[in-house]
């Protein structure tokens, strides 16, 4: 008698954690579909920052939650007018009109500058030393055309549900659009 | 100490590390900054500053405002000014024509087909419209007497100017200066890249191409990547340059200024700049002569030019000069013609 109410107790035991190994199983695949789901959800609107309402105020590059900002400059190559003197490369006052670093506008060096033919130069971004201060989009909105912007990169952005950006954003340039047209362009043959 | 004693002041040290947590978690929220208000807190290095730029020395500004002269057009985005016959005053903006007198009282309006960029106004009255890519004729009564051929599809037709049986008009887009015949037939191309003539040819980075035509009879062109302005005989011959880079006040600022500039009598230029918003004028060699207004005059056009941002670029200032001297600006941002004197009261 002893033996069988033994035996039933064991039983109930290894029962008891087969069930609760499978109820977690269960658990996990609905939470990992769940998440899934949720993630598929939050894909279909981002994060981007309106150029035509942005006004290059530097707060992009302190708020991002990344270490490094996902807001980056990009370049308009359509609307550059390869200046010779950039503004958005030179410093206002620059002592010469060269590449020395005493030159250049951008604190981090982000911007190549190469030589296409008297007197255009054309200017590129160097994306990961760009850390999205904005300073270069001000040289080029106060003398140039505006061809330099500032947009949230998707490959680097988490994608918050609440921006932290957007909520320091002074001129609500912020806006979601949809995944499938995640960015706001100037000209039509904007890269990066 | 007993058990009961241990245990309250266990309890007691508890509560204060809590509450000292607490207040760090209150002091660290009270902190942060969610709404962007203290700014980006980036060092100096990443601050684009023109405030030294922007200060003139007073003695160097030679003229001051007449407010009382000073015309609303009522245009939401003029364009251009030019002076005509009795100094009248032409503006085009939007798709209209205005003229005012030289009072400044608006005499006539007139519809246009579209939105002029430029004109020109011959000594017998007949005008000369730039609208996109081709000319529009007017006679002093304001009836369309004729539309000219486009130059081609690439053509943004920024300036104008007559002179005799000569029209002149800067293409921006082609970057060349068409000279026409009164007929509207054209006769020739002036500043084409010719390294044998000696022609660097016209770098236009940014909508600003302008022209005139000068007391000496020489064409006056702006080249503004290059930051000057260049003669030319109305054969197309390259006379003289003038005109440097420099963000001081003798020089031509940013990528590409001046962006328009009107001539005097006596052979001066009055130039305008964007970026630093200033009026400067130079004497007939090109030496810098002194300010007509420098960016102190304009702060309600920069102000709505930073609240555009991108589309700042789109708010030249234009000018004009009457045969006394008198320096009209207009305004594209605020719509006003704003009229500058010389302080020594000769004008």
């Amino acid at each position: 008698m002893t033996t069988d109410k033994k035996t039933e107790t064991n039983l109930n035991r290894r029962q008891f954690l087969t069930n609760a190994s499978r109820g977690a199983c269960l658990l996990g695949l609905g939470g990992a579909l769940g998440a899934l789901a949720s993630r598929a959800k939050s894909d279909d609107m981002v994060w981007q920052l309106d150029p035509y309402k942005c006004i290059a105020c530097g707060n992009c590059a302190t708020y991002c939650v990344l270490e490094q900002s996902a807001v980056k400059c990009v370049h308009s190559y359509a609307m550059c007018g390869y200046c010779e003197l950039c503004t958005g490369f030179f410093e206002p006052e620059p002592p010469a009109l060269n590449t020395g670093a005493e030159n250049q506008l951008c604190p981090t060096g982000a911007i190549k500058r190469t030589y296409v033919e008297d007197p255009y130069y054309e200017y590129t971004i160097d994306e990961p030393l760009c850390i999205g201060c904005g300073k270069c989009v001000k040289g080029c909105n106060a003398f140039g055309n505006g061809s330099l912007f500032l947009q949230v990169r998707h490959d680097r952005c988490l994608n918050c549900n609440e921006c932290s950006i957007a909520a320091a954003c002074p001129s609500q340039a912020y806006t979601r659009v949809p995944a499938s047209q995640p960015y706001l362009l100037k000209g039509k043959d904007t890269t990066a | 100490m007993n058990k009961a004693e241990k245990n309250s002041w266990s309890a007691r040290l508890i509560i204060g590390v809590l509450i000292l947590a607490l207040f760090g978690v209150l002091m660290a929220a009270f902190q942060m900054d969610f709404t962007g208000k203290k700014g980006s807190q980036l060092g100096g290095e990443y601050d684009y500053n023109l405030d030294r730029l922007r200060k003139i020395d007073p003695a160097l500004i030679l003229y001051q405002e007449n407010t009382a002269a000073k015309i609303q057009t009522g245009l939401t985005r003029p364009r251009t000014i030019v002076l005509g016959p009795e100094n009248q005053i032409f503006v085009a903006g939007d798709t209209s024509l205005q003229i005012y007198s030289a009072a400044g009282k608006l005499i006539k309006t007139a519809a246009l087909s579209g939105p002029a960029r430029c004109l020109a106004v011959a000594e017998d009255g007949t005008i000369y419209a730039g609208l996109g890519d081709h000319i529009e004729v007017y006679s002093p009564e304001l009836k369309q007497t004729a539309v000219w051929k486009s130059f081609g599809e690439k053509s943004i037709l920024s300036s104008l100017a007559v002179r005799g049986e000569n029209v002149f008009a800067a293409d921006a887009g082609s970057r060349v200066v068409l000279h026409y015949d009164r007929a509207g037939n054209l006769l020739n191309q002036i500043g084409r890249k010719d390294p044998q003539k000696n022609i660097a040819g016209f770098v236009i980075p940014s909508p600003y191409f302008d022209l005139a035509v000068a007391p000496d009879g020489l064409l006056r062109v702006v080249n503004p990547g290059r930051h000057r302005i260049e003669a030319y005989t109305f054969g197309g011959e390259l006379e003289i340059t003038w005109g440097k880079f420099s963000s001081e006040i003798d020089g031509f600022c940013g990528c590409c200024n001046p962006v328009n500039f009107a001539m005097t009598a006596d052979g001066s230029y009055v130039t305008c700049e964007k970026g630093l918003t200033r009026i400067k004028i130079y004497d007939g060699q090109g030496n810098f002569a002194g300010v007509v207004a420098g960016p102190d005059a304009f702060g309600k056009h920069d102000a709505i030019c930073g609240e555009k941002g991108a589309n700042c670029n789109e708010g030249g200032l234009d000018v004009a000069v009457d045969a006394g001297g008198k320096v009209f600006i207009l305004d594209p941002y605020t719509g006003e013609i704003r009229v500058f004197t010389h302080k020594s009261g000769l004008n």
